[in-house]
């Protein structure tokens, strides 16, 4: 028991990645962000099925086995991306490691007891999940849809089909992890797993993460309640809505029955292919960790000199620049821990890319249609404000804080080296490959001498954005704590919605329109030359304090 | 302090006469420094830390290329070269820090603990290499706790105890003024309280207790 408390703690609190500094944010705060979106959506539902506005609205009596299956389908959706994304950030801590190899297998501790030890904390801490994350949805949703029908069976009967559906489907999901990282582990090599591992949690979640974004289209088609449809949805959440509705009473429904069995089984094999792929990566892994050297993390990026040396030549002519640059940008691509966020980034912005393009489309839709579409617009804007941001947020995650001492004793405190190499960064990961695509693309598409206008509004409205998103910066990315939580950091969250507003929709309209106008493009350059003005004026008023070079903050220990 | 990296409350560190605050660039220029743990970034390889330090020291780029391969070869750690920090072991990482140390030929070394980790034949190149450099005319500053080695390769001894010096004068001046004959009795003598045979006794009697 004491071994299943200490790895579920493990799994909770981060397994000290070599190189990388685990957020720990603590089990408490930790659950309540899982249970957060349940909880807001469960509310949204008192708004929609109230009693009152239903009346108002002019739709007293309705069905709620009927009339809630989008929003079921929501539901299971939401439930499992939420368990599928904790165990992807879990990953690593998921299964046992060298730490744990060297601190357990010395003690009086048989292997069998660490390997039930570990199974039945994954188990324990799968279970909590499922409850946690649903938790809301449970209690909340049935009140708000049957609440005030006044039938305690139709309650009871709405509220179990919509609990086991997305408990199964969240359990599933949690499984469904487990089973892929034991798999990863028992069929590969543990040097190739290291490798691949970040690479598979991005297509895992760009596969979570489409649909999400698709989730209210498949909504909206679902209000039908077509059979034809429900086939045509394809992929998992379905078969759990299949059990919702067999639970719900459609169970003599052959087609209904079908999905509950493709649920039913899909769960246990899960189940299986989790259990099995444990045990044997248990057997492979773990007990032979002594064989294998701690290969830690793997070198990348020497086969491709070439755009390192151009750089060089180019914006990275200054020695002291040049040198931080390689260690971020180094940083960036081999650790695992800040790969995750520049990837999960990447894949929310390929998946709300896609959806733009989902739904702009109808019969007839022309790609190479003039005026160009601003669906089509506004994908590299998408891209480009989702890497950005992704970036910047990987800057704020320390690597090995004790190895910055090397910084320390180098680097002037009253220089511009931070912003200088952040900027650099930023621009080079980013624009560095979606510009020349999206050159590529709108050349394609309308012409080369069209293609220029978006692409030049793309890199200046990217310029301006990586000075907004720079203004206070003043650390070397990587090698401070993490910054306190603030009491303003709602209005940053809001800032960076807003920003995606912004730069996402409104700029790809205005590009649209400087096209068609021409002229309009004329008025871009001295907005966006105003907009540089402003940011610099706004640094210059700021205090020589405020612009100094800093290796510490207060620890998020404060969070 | 003595690196520039933490500022004195009170005080100086003068370097040549001079406050080495005044102008610390200059400074850390002629200064070799191994920390007392080997902490490097476990993310670059040997080669690219040594590289990033040789920029950071701003030698030119034939000569960092050259220095970091050839003492690459002598501290045995070529082969490796390309092979991530973080798969180094403590002994390998202590002599990265050791190269990067001395590959801008320094003339003040700053060493904390510089022979943590290390094999048997990197310690004894390591002793002999401290006489080298002093006879040189360099400044070494060694912090140890190893009694054996100081005594060995220090010429100058300052002994702290609660951040205060309790002695200070060449080996062999504080060994005649205390009247002991070994570093480790000095030691006894000035800066422990506790009667260490007394101590070690205890444990011995709380292991071998009958629970």
């Amino acid at each position: 028991m004491h071994l299943s408390r200490l790895f579920a703690g493990r799994m909770f609190h981060g397994s000290g990645e070599l190189g990388a500094d685990d957020l720990d944010l603590g089990m408490g705060v930790v659950l309540i962000f899982l249970a957060m979106p349940g909880v807001l959506v469960s509310l949204l539902m008192f708004e929609k099925y109230g009693s009152l506005i239903r009346f108002l609205r002019g739709d007293g009596t309705f069905d709620p086995f009927t009339a809630t299956i989008p929003d079921e389908y929501f539901f299971i959706v939401l439930s499992m991306v939420v368990s599928c994304a904790t165990a992807l950030w879990r990953w690593n801590s998921i299964f046992l490691d060298r730490r744990d190899y060297v601190s357990l297998v010395p003690l009086a501790v048989s292997l069998a007891k660490i390997f039930l030890a570990n199974l039945f904390a994954i188990f324990a801490l799968a279970a909590l999940l499922t409850v946690v994350v649903n938790a809301a949805s449970f209690v909340l949703f049935p009140i708000a849809v049957v609440g005030s029908q006044g039938s305690f069976s139709k309650l009871f009967r709405f509220a179990f089909g919509h609990a086991l559906s997305v408990s199964l489907s969240s359990a599933f999901c949690l499984l469904a992890i487990f089973a892929l990282s034991g798999t990863l582990l028992a069929c590969l090599p543990y040097r190739i797993v290291r490798k691949v591992s970040v690479y598979f949690r991005f297509a895992v979640a760009f596969c979570l993460l489409a649909p999400l974004a698709t989730s209210f289209t498949v909504s909206s088609i679902l209000s039908g309640g077509s059979k034809l449809l429900f086939q045509r949805l394809g992929g998992m959440p379905p078969w759990f809505l299949g059990l919702t509705e067999t639970l719900w009473g459609n169970g003599n429904d052959i087609f209904f029955a079908s999905l509950t069995r493709r649920a039913a089984f899909s769960l246990g094999l899960a189940l299986l292919i989790s259990v099995i792929s444990y045990a044997v990566s248990f057997r492979r892994a773990f007990v032979r960790i002594p064989e294998f050297a701690d290969v830690g993390p793997l070198p990348r990026g020497r086969r491709f000199p070439l755009p390192a040396m151009l750089l060089n030549a180019t914006i990275l002519r200054a020695a002291k620049l040049r040198t931080c640059y390689h260690f971020v940008s180094r940083t960036l691509l081999r650790s695992e821990a800040h790969l995750q966020i520049v990837l999960a980034f990447t894949a929310l912005g390929l998946v709300v890319a896609a959806q733009t393009i989902n739904s702009a489309y109808h019969p007839g839709f022309f790609f190479a249609a003039w005026p160009p579409s601003v669906a089509l617009l506004s994908i590299p804007f998408i891209l480009t404000y989702c890497l950005l941001v992704g970036i910047r947020l990987a800057f704020e995650v320390p690597s090995d804080l004790s190895a910055n001492w090397i910084f320390k004793l180098w680097i002037e405190r009253d220089g511009e080296h931070a912003r200088q190499i952040a900027r650099r960064v930023l621009l080079t990961f980013s624009l560095g490959w979606i510009a020349p695509l999206c050159l590529l693309y709108s050349a394609l598409l309308w012409g080369w001498l069209t293609a220029l206008l978006p692409t030049g509004i793309l890199i200046a409205c990217s310029m301006v954005l990586v000075e907004v998103l720079l203004v206070r910066f003043r650390k070397i990315p990587f090698t401070c704590p993490y910054p306190a939580f603030q009491s303003n950091s709602p209005l940053v969250l809001l800032a960076y919605l807003v920003g995606f507003g912004i730069f996402a929709v409104y700029i790809p309209r205005i590009a649209r329109w400087a096209l068609e106008t021409r002229l309009g493009a004329v008025g871009f350059i001295p907005v966006i030359l105003l907009s540089l003005a402003g940011l610099r004026q706004f640094r210059k008023q700021m205090l020589d304090m405020d612009k100094q070079l800093i290796f510490e903050e207060d620890s998020a220990s404060r969070f | 302090m003595l690196t520039g990296l933490l500022q004195p409350t009170r005080g100086q560190v003068l370097f040549e006469g001079r406050d080495i605050q005044s102008d610390l660039v200059s400074y850390r220029k002629r200064l070799g420094y191994v920390p007392e743990a080997a902490n490097l970034y476990p993310l670059l390889t040997g080669q690219e830390y040594l590289e990033m330090v040789g920029t950071f020291r701003a030698m030119s780029l034939a000569q960092m290329k050259s220095k970091i391969s050839s003492l690459l070869e002598l501290f045995s750690l070529f082969a490796h070269r390309h092979v991530s920090l973080g798969s180094y072991s403590k002994g390998m990482r202590q002599r990265i820090l050791l190269i990067a140390a001395l590959m801008d030929n320094p003339d003040v070394l700053i060493l904390d603990e510089p022979l943590s980790g290390l094999d048997v034949t990197s310690v004894l190149i390591f002793k002999n290499l401290i006489q080298a450099f002093s006879a040189l005319g360099k400044g070494v500053f060694y912090c140890s706790h190893i009694l054996e080695v100081v005594e060995k390769v220090c010429s100058q001894l300052l002994i702290l105890r609660s951040g205060h010096v309790i002695a200070y004068g060449s080996t062999e001046d504080v060994r005649r003024r205390i009247g002991q004959s070994s570093l480790e009795r000095i030691f006894l003598e000035l800066g422990e309280d506790a009667d260490v045979v007394k101590v070690a006794n205890e444990i011995v009697d709380v292991v071998v207790a009958p629970s």
